[in-house]
């Protein structure tokens, strides 16, 4: 490791995943039993040991990643981010207080852009890199200033300007990141934004509008064989599985009724075949093809900022195939439904490992960075994020 | 005991592949780097599979050794307590009960575990919020579904007297005689305990002293007394949250497949509790079950149904009325 290379022409080193499905399996589900037999909370301490696995065994050029996050640290979050919103929850739903309700929602909404740095900052501070941790340097005016801007931009232009705030947004993220004394930066145009988010529309039109003509097609066959008009009937079910879902309203509140109800009885019985039927088409083709369509979005997004991010003068650079990611995306999301969730850890490490695997990094010099110290700082951010699932994708 | 490593100094990114000397004494030594300090001052983190272990040196230093049984051994050795949850982890036996907890759990949480859960945010919620749903509810029904009953005085005074007699003149039940031909032969209850009866379903009754529909109203209170609606409501959720954690994807939620799922497995279950409950009060009050089977009969009759198909049945929300008039028959019988 001593030896400088200089002189030779750098190459691309690739990311690799060295983890294993049976050992990411046992952590994981001592974690999922640990958390409940602790009221939830092991979760925090579940969090840094899942983060743990998944850094430390992510390598580049013959090193690894580190999660350094603190589980003491991350509990607190988790009670500040759950206790803000019971009481939100208590005063909405319950308690029917409006007022009270709105005023804490509101103030939610005007910490959202410094929570959202908060959480962007913890990510990257808690990890580290040959004993480098990374930073975050970008400043909360500036979340403010983007999140104002880009919310009004949107509603003037019916969303038509989302893949230019997508790339701005990365550029707020990246181009503040650091590691060590190396900064990063990201320089995707947003003529390239515009291109990628395109390319991902029209893909998924033309997928799913041939999924769609397949669909059809085996009904036409079906309905030849047997006979029957198996299209008008499918296409029945399909208007009578949307009517379910948009009456619930109505009856939500009502204690349970529907027997008494006797002069639609029978179509009731219908019903409950439909619903089957319906819970079962969504399981085995709705949700593969909103997973696959996650995939390959992934896959563009992924390859896009990849190839426009640096560390100083080292490239990052993406080489997914987004189909091939959508691919990996429904065959996961299939096994997970089939094995009750069981194979979920292998799942997920079989997306990682390719998303990883297709990841590149040119750095002539891996010994050139200089630490600047570990940092500390609030989780509520981080845990916000977390509660509410909201991915920024960094 | 000597264990290979990979030292940064807490400087630079550069890696020095150093050999740690963990002595006697409890020192230890890394000689290429002039370290010599005392085992409490180094902090190992707990073991995670096997990957690096990390060793924390005073001064930012840091280690990673690839050693992880040898360092283990030290732990051992030099009698510092180690976390218990690799062991958890590394043991397929022990990962196998957390399989079962997990499985347990999420069983007993969607069965029982839901009951528990519903009485008790009954009994922490102030009885005045669930009155305002309901009120909600009934507010928005009365604004186009119902209209002002056309039962006579009489017949609405034997009905009054019924579900006085049902409700022991317990306050929170209010019975509310409405019209809806939107609605048709109906009844239903709200959480707060009113109870809507549709003249519609009145009209259907063939006891003049309305006992049918009295096993009706029985019904309809067995849904309130099991506060079916917060239990359906926290199932729900519930599967929302375990479905979201299985895929690890939380807009799974958004498309509405668990409340799908739930409706239709979990409301049958419901029906027979209201139908059992409608059974308890009528035999306490003396009547027999079978005024409520005639009324599901000749609605039965009324709207031609075809009960012949057994394949339905198990696919169904809900018991099949055929089923349900048997129930209530065999216990006329008694």
């Amino acid at each position: 490791m001593e030896h400088k290379s200089e002189n030779r022409p750098t190459q691309y080193h690739t990311f690799s995943f060295k983890g294993s499905g049976s050992e990411y399996f046992r952590i994981w589900i001592v974690n999922i039993a640990l958390t409940i037999l602790t009221l939830g909370i092991y979760s925090a301490w579940a969090k840094v040991r899942t983060n743990r696995y998944i850094y430390a065994n992510t390598y580049i050029n013959g090193s690894n990643f580190e999660y350094n996050a603190d589980p003491i640290k991350i509990l607190i979050g988790r009670i500040v981010v759950v206790g803000i919103y019971a009481t939100f929850v208590v005063f909405s739903q319950y308690l029917m207080m409006y007022e009270v309700a709105g005023v804490i929602a509101f103030i939610a909404f005007l910490l959202m852009p410094w929570l959202v740095r908060q959480a962007v900052s913890f990510k990257l501070r808690n990890t580290s890199y040959r004993n480098i941790p990374f930073k975050y340097r970008g400043k909360i005016g500036d979340f403010y200033i983007f999140f104002i801007l880009h919310a009004l931009l949107n509603i003037v232009t019916l969303f038509l300007a989302f893949p230019y705030s997508y790339v701005k947004f990365k550029k707020l993220i990246i181009s503040n990141s650091e590691y060590g004394q190396g900064k990063f930066s990201f320089d995707g145009t947003t003529g390239e934004g515009y291109s990628t988010y395109i390319l991902v529309f029209v893909w998924t039109t033309i997928f799913i509008i041939g999924i769609f003509m397949f669909i059809g097609l085996i009904l036409v066959v079906l309905g030849s064989i047997f006979g029957g008009d198996g299209i008008s009937e499918t296409a029945q079910m399909a208007s009578v599985l949307t009517d379910i879902n948009s009456t619930i309203p109505l009856d939500a509140n009502i204690s349970y009724d529907n027997n008494m109800t006797y002069s639609n009885e029978y179509s009731k019985e219908e019903l409950g075949l439909i619903g089957m039927v319906g819970t079962m088409f969504a399981f085995l083709v709705y949700l593969p093809i909103i997973f696959w369509q996650k995939g390959l979005s992934d896959g563009y997004f992924s390859n896009f900022v990849r190839n426009f991010s640096r560390l100083e003068d080292a490239p990052l650079k993406g080489s997914m195939s987004p189909f091939k990611l959508g691919v990996i995306s429904a065959t996961n999301i299939i096994m997970i439904i089939f094995s009750l969730g069981m194979l979920y850890p292998w799942a997920k490490i079989r997306y990682l490992r390719y998303k990883l695997e297709n990841t590149h990094f040119r750095c002539s010099d891996y010994e050139q960075f200089e630490s600047l110290g570990y940092e500390k700082g609030s989780t509520v951010g981080e845990e916000m994020v977390d509660f509410f699932d909201i991915d920024m994708g960094i | 005991m000597l264990v290979e490593a990979v030292l940064y100094d807490g400087k630079s990114s550069k890696e020095h592949e150093v050999v740690i000397d963990f002595t006697f004494g409890r020192r230890v030594k890394i000689a290429s780097h002039g370290i010599d300090v005392a085992l409490d001052d180094i902090e190992i983190d707990s073991r995670l599979g096997d990957t690096p272990r990390v060793l924390e040196f005073p001064n930012g230093v840091r280690c990673k050794s690839k050693e992880n049984d040898k360092i283990d051994q030290i732990l051992l050795d030099f009698n510092i307590k180690k976390s218990k949850t690799h062991k958890i982890e590394s043991s397929w036996g022990l990962s196998l009960g957390a399989v079962l907890i997990t499985i347990i759990f999420v069983v007993f949480m969607l069965t029982s575990g839901a009951n528990y859960t519903a009485n008790f945010i009954a009994s922490i919620l102030p009885q005045n919020t669930l009155d305002k749903v309901s009120k909600m509810t009934l507010d928005k029904l009365e604004d186009g579904y119902l209209y002002p009953t056309t039962l006579s005085e009489a017949n609405r005074t034997i009905l009054q007297k019924h579900f006085d007699k049902l409700t022991k003149g317990e306050k929170r039940y209010v019975l509310h005689f409405r019209s809806s031909n939107r609605i048709g032969p109906n009844a239903f209850a709200l959480p707060s305990g009113d109870i809507v009866l549709t003249d519609q379903l009145v009209a259907l009754s063939k006891d003049k002293e309305f006992r049918d529909i009295l096993g009706v109203l029985a019904h309809e209170k067995g849904h309130v007394v099991n506060k079916h609606s917060l239990r359906m409501a926290i199932k729900t959720a519930l599967s929302g949250v375990i479905i979201g954690y299985m895929t690890g994807d939380i807009s799974i939620l958004a498309t509405g497949i668990p409340t799908v799922l739930i409706n239709s497995s979990y409301s049958r279950e419901f029906e027979k509790e209201a139908d059992a409950h409608a059974v308890k009060e009528l035999k306490k009050m003396n009547i027999s079950t079978i005024y409520i089977a005639n009324l599901f009969e000749s609605l039965a009759q009324e709207h031609g149904m075809d009960e012949n198909s057994t394949t339905l049945q198990l696919l169904s929300s809900h018991p099949l009325t055929k089923e349900r008039i048997e129930y209530f028959k065999s216990f006329a019988k008694e």
